[in-house]
């Protein structure tokens, strides 16, 4: 323990009277505590403050806003989750755990056919089982909810009919499970059956019954729930690039798999207000769906998180079971706990959307990206849940890293009779990912260039605009793959090593935090709000809303807060559970979390910090410029002996309030361009990522095994690089597990085959590879201390990754995941058949031989790593938008300097005259509103 | 028209009487013939660290020690470790003292969400009682059945390896019930440092 700094010591706790005699009753606050595990006061430890303020941290990329307040206390250190202790020791009560006195358990009856009207429900048998308390049914619950305000399609139970086998139908809470399985047999269902539909194709055509009816806003009578177009650039040129990656792919549906069956635990209290225990990602929005579906208003209802065992977007809707709950235990005047077995996760899915998508990707001469035009057909089963937005993700993440001469998008989700997908980590934005990153490895292949050099060549430079008016701010993507190049020996491997045996790169590039609120107008109300209270005993509460879901979010607040304050961990309390105790949040979600929370809390505790200041300047005469807030302690900047204690100084604020409040908000700068979804992919940050993978492939079985994988993020500043590194590690085993082995896998008569986690392969310790976690910092200008997300964006690259190390090891291409045995090795015969070889071991190992280009590319990468860093440091500053690398002039707007240069968003029929394109076709469907019979 | 099915659960066969040492602690429970050691755990003896992640064995987080083996309690009748000596997560730490895996898997990032955290804390708490220095291969097979989504398994396995270390210099986990930091920092030091110095 190094030496520290004495206090003077308070020592007045014996005041007196004149008299002599002590006052009763008017003892001051004493020194509090045991002696606490260091008594002695650390001074700023100058190495973890930034040049900027004259400490020894190295800043590459110059000073950030937030350096004043770095007192090296907490931000950068390997730092254990907050709530840890209570998960090893088993006391984190989970959805499950809750258990109120006199509890009633709670179950859901559930469709057994994929699509039928349902003609009648009996529910008096079940009703006159001994022990039953309470019954429900759609009839009790009418009104609509859904996460975003323009797709509420979901109600508590079925209304008229059911749409997917699991979907809710009546539950009923009884003394026991036992009793409430048994009188589940006794509610009588009618139903007619309708013909239902499983192929997302076919939820491109008319229907006779479409699953959901919006009215004037239903497209053509068919089962489409979103269409999204948009194109800019050289959409047309980029068709005629001499080099043209053409593919299609498919990709299967995923489940998040987290390891906490859904569980919620409704109670209507003594006064009527509800209680609604419930692991959850964003409590927010149930608060607000269960106010309109119960016809309740929101401060009546107390939204309680308990721990979640695991979202990854899985527990980020407000569910139906949810409402039943609180239906159930207004019924019964009895707390209701519903918890699922595993089969129900999956009814309720949520997960990754199945998707075709067709992408191509055009390079021209220079080696430069031409254009990539993308259509992605996805299977939103059958409910919207979060399905607009992942329409738009689908296309639009994929504008950047890379200066590209054109985008062209045609997406589209369609509605079919299966549980409904939703977000999961890396939200839409996945699948497209791993297309472009391949198609791109696939044009360097025609180009004879190494796939590195050519990405190096043609990476977006920090402080620019997207082809799609995205404002990135810092980006690491050119330093991570430096890094990966190196740490991987990428020169020495890339098509070097014998067949099986592979290397391939992919990148990734994700949203920090979504810059629209669902809910509100940003400019009306800010994204976070974070309270702080400290009271006499000179700890600090912090409320907020943030939901951590084992992200560590909770810790990441806390460390903000610690490290402007300068107060160890343990004096910081973090306050997140409650609806009634916490401001608005949106929840963990899109990656908001550490940017947005954080922001909040810094500004928040800096507030606090000022009131604290001013009152240590009453004490010992300094002004607070002149203060440093050291651990615990706040001293005069040249004489460090000079100083008062934190709680001192605390007191000395509290003389007038009794108590120290202070709140901070966080909302997004104006940015983004005008056109009709451009607000889908808007963030105040964003976070690139660099993976490369070295995979084993047997040609003789199909069979993939990853060695190892060198995995580079920029998440701007790692607050607690063992979380980044842990949301590192586990983003790879999640990615691992979609391109091997994961998958919702539909019969042919649509029934989900494996809704458990023996048959939905999730990998275990066995198959999961060595991952090297490698953490770049970006230093974003607007993060809290420089930080970006580091929760989603890690999972992208891995896919891409591992899919070019598989062509590296066998020279096969595969395009649809996961890639299992069979599939691979299916591929690999094609292959051998096309090839007319017989052995699959007689296939050609991929080779490199360098094209002239390559060294020009080099030197462009060159070139540009120096344009990057000018811009970096500001020494640059002049405007940059996608295009300059195709010679437009950044100032004037691009269409005005090129005939071809296209900006819309809505469709020319010849823009989809492609008959091959899926999604397009969603456009031979007109708008209820806008066809003629109904004018 | 879907047939109403019948599943008759209700009455079921009466309770016994079920007697076991958990974490050190007598109980006895009533319990019937066919009750789950899961459902017993959580729901008669109150020891909810025990998770329930699927009821079919084939993730992990309700494993148990019945007599120092780890058991999947999901896949255990209750009368079958009738008598015997079952330790839970809550059985880990001493009162005081985090256990070293706790410790560590609090430490290394070896739990996230932490739901899959109590059966992985009682199977290497099992290896490292018999292997205080387990090859990373042992360890692996040690944790196979057990399923994190979180973490992606490798501060797991570096958890218990450190916890490991710990066990054999003899150390223990720190103790929970020591008070942390004062908010009134005190001490006999004077400065050490010239005035200035201190950015
Ligand atoms: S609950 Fe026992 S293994 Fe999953
Ligand atoms: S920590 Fe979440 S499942 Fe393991």
């Amino acid at each position: 323990m190094s030496k520290g700094y004495r206090q003077a010591p308070s020592g007045s706790s014996d005041k007196k009277r004149k008299d002599g005699k002590r006052i009763a009753g008017k003892q001051d606050f004493g020194v509090p505590g045991s002696g606490g595990s260091n008594p002695y006061s650390e001074l700023q430890d100058i190495e973890r403050i930034p040049n900027s303020q004259g400490g020894q941290l190295e800043q590459p990329r110059g000073p950030h806003v937030h350096d004043p307040h770095i007192t090296g206390q907490t931000i950068g250190k390997a730092t254990p989750l907050v709530d840890s202790r209570w998960k090893v020791t088993g006391q984190a009560e989970y959805g499950d755990d809750i258990r109120l006195p006199n509890e009633l358990v709670g179950r859901i009856l559930r469709s057994p056919h994929h699509y039928a009207r349902i003609v009648s429900i009996d529910t008096s048998a079940a009703e006159a089982l001994p022990g039953v308390r309470a019954v429900s049914t759609g009839m009790d619950s009418v009104n609509r909810f859904g996460v975003l305000p323009v797709t509420k399609d979901e109600h508590a139970m079925a209304q008229d009919k059911v749409r997917h086998v699991g979907d809710l139908v009546a539950c009923v809470a009884a003394e026991s499970e036992e009793i409430a399985i048994e009188a589940l047999s006794y509610i009588h269902v009618d139903y007619e059956v309708m013909e239902s539909i499983h192929d997302m194709e076919d939820g491109l055509l008319d229907s006779e019954n479409p699953i959901h009816d919006r009215g004037k806003y239903h497209i053509g009578e068919s089962n489409v729930q979103k269409r999204v177009f948009q194109q800019f650039g050289h959409t047309d040129a980029m068709h005629d690039a001499p080099f043209q990656s053409k593919s299609d792919w498919t990709f299967a549906g995923l489940h998040h798999g987290f390891t906490e069956p859904h569980a919620v635990v409704a109670h209507w209290d003594p006064n009527g207000r509800l209680q609604l225990y419930t692991p959850q990602q964003v409590p927010h929005y149930v608060h607000r769906a269960l106010s309109s579906v119960l016809d309740v208003p929101m401060h009546q209802i107390n939204v309680i998180r308990t721990f979640v065992g695991g979202g990854f977007g899985g527990k980020s809707d407000p569910f139906p079971h949810e409402m039943c709950a609180a239906i159930l235990a207004k019924k019964s005047g009895r707390p209701v706990r519903i918890n699922f077995d595993r089969e129900e996760v999956y009814w309720i899915n949520r997960g990754r959307h199945p998707s075709r998508i067709q992408m191509e990707v055009y390079a021209d001469e220079k080696g430069r990206i031409a254009g990539i035009e993308t259509d992605a057909l996805i299977d939103g089963g059958a409910f919207a849940s979060f399905g607009h937005v992942t329409t738009y993700y689908n296309g639009v993440l994929h504008t950047s890293p890379y200066e590209i001469g054109g985008f062209h998008y045609t997406g589209a989700r369609v509605w079919t009779n299966k549980p409904a997908s939703g977000a999961m980590r890396g939200h839409g934005a996945v699948n497209s990912r791993c297309a472009v990153e391949v198609a791109i490895d696939d044009v360097c292949e025609q180009m004879g260039v190494d796939p590195m050099t050519f990405r190096l060549a043609n990476l977006l430079p920090p402080h620019c605009r997207t082809i799609t008016g995205f404002r990135i701010t810092s980006t690491g993507m050119r330093e991570c793959l430096d890094e990966v190049r190196k740490q991987s020996g990428w020169d020495d491997k890339f098509r070097k090593m014998p067949l099986g045996r592979g290397i391939g790169v992919g990148c990734g590039f994700f949203i920090s935090g979504s810059g629209l609120p669902i809910h509100w107008d940003p400019e009306n109300f800010p994204h976070a709000t974070v309270h702080l209270q400290c009271d006499m005993d000179g700890g600090v509460t912090v409320h907020t809303g943030a939901a951590d879901i084992g992200q560590g979010s909770d810790t990441a607040v806390a460390q903000a807060v610690s490290e402007v304050l300068a107060l160890p961990l343990d004096m910081i309390r973090i306050r997140s559970r409650e609806s009634d105790t916490a401001p608005v949040d949106l929840g963990s979600y899109s990656s908001r979390v550490t940017f947005m929370n954080c922001n909040a809390a810094i500004r928040a505790a800096i507030e606090l910090r000022e009131k604290v200041l001013n009152a240590a300047w009453e004490i010992i005469g300094y002004h607070p410029d002149s203060l440093v807030l050291g651990d615990r302690r706040i001293y005069y900047k040249r004489d460090p002996a000079i100083g008062v204690s934190w709680l001192q100084a605390v007191h000395k604020a509290q003389a007038d309030t009794g108590s120290l409040i202070a709140s901070g908000a966080y909302r997004t700068p104006p940015m983004g361009g005008v056109h009709k979804g451009a607000a889908a992919g808007l963030a105040p940050a964003y976070s690139f990522s660099a993976y490369v993978a070295e995979v084993e492939v047997d040609p003789e079985t199909g069979f993939v095994r990853v060695i190892k994988a060198w995995a580079a993020h920029d998440c701007g500043k790692a607050l607690n690089p063992l979380a980044v590194e842990g949301q590192i590690i586990g983003s790879c085993h999640m990615g691992m597990g979609q391109v091997l082995s994961e998958e919702m896998r539909y019969g042919r008569t649509g029934h989900l085959l494996n809704p458990d986690l023996l048959d939905y392969k999730i990998m275990s310790v066995h198959e999961m590879p060595e991952v090297v976690p490698i953490i770049v910092e970006s230093n974003d200008p607007e993060g809290p201390f420089g930080a970006k997300e580091a929760g989603e964006g890690p999972l992208l690259p891995i896919l891409p990754a591992v899919v070019n190390a598989i062509y590296d090891a066998i020279g096969v291409r595969v395009n649809e995941l996961p890639v299992s045995p069979d599939r691979l090795y299916s591929t690999i015969e094609k292959q051998c058949r096309k090839m007319g070889i017989k052995d699959p071991l007689d296939l050609p190992n991929p080779s490199f031989e360098p094209s002239a280009l390559q060294a020009d590319l080099e030197n462009r990468a060159k070139e540009h790593a120096h344009r990057d860093l000018q811009r970096d440091l500001l020494k640059d500053r002049s405007s940059y938008v996608n295009g300059v690398l195709f010679g437009f002039d950044p100032d004037r707007p691009l269409p005005e300097q090129s005939e071809g240069w296209r900006e819309s968003v809505t469709p020319t029929p010849e823009d989809l005259a492609d008959p091959k394109k899926r999604a397009a076709r969603a456009w031979s469907h007109v708008e209820r509103r806008k066809r003629r019979d109904d004018a | 028209m879907s047939a109403p099915i019948h599943i008759p659960m209700v009455p079921s066969d009466p309770m016994e009487a079920w007697t076991a040492r958990v974490n050190g602690a007598q109980f006895t429970e009533l319990a019937h013939s066919h009750s789950i050691l899961l459902d017993v755990l959580r729901d008669h003896v109150g020891t909810l660290g025990v998770k329930r992640g699927c009821d079919m064995g084939t993730c992990g987080c309700c494993a148990v020690l019945v007599d120092g083996e780890p058991v999947l309690s999901c896949l255990t009748l209750a009368f079958e470790v009738e008598g015997k000596d079952i330790t839970t997560v809550e059985g880990l730490a001493d009162g005081h003292h985090l256990h070293p895996i706790q410790q560590c898997f609090a430490d290394h990032g070896g739990s996230q969400c932490g739901f899959c955290t109590p059966g992985f804390l009682v199977v290497s708490a099992a290896l490292l009682d018999k292997e205080p220095n387990p090859s990373e291969a042992a360890i692996k097979e040690a944790i196979e059945g057990n399923l994190c989504r979180c973490t992606g398994y490798q501060q797991i396995v570096t958890s218990i390896q450190e916890a490991g270390e710990m066990l054999r210099n003899g150390l223990t986990g720190e103790d929970r019930t020591e008070a942390a930091s004062d908010p009134h920092p005190v001490g006999p030091d004077e400065p050490t440092l010239p005035p200035g110095d201190a950015r």
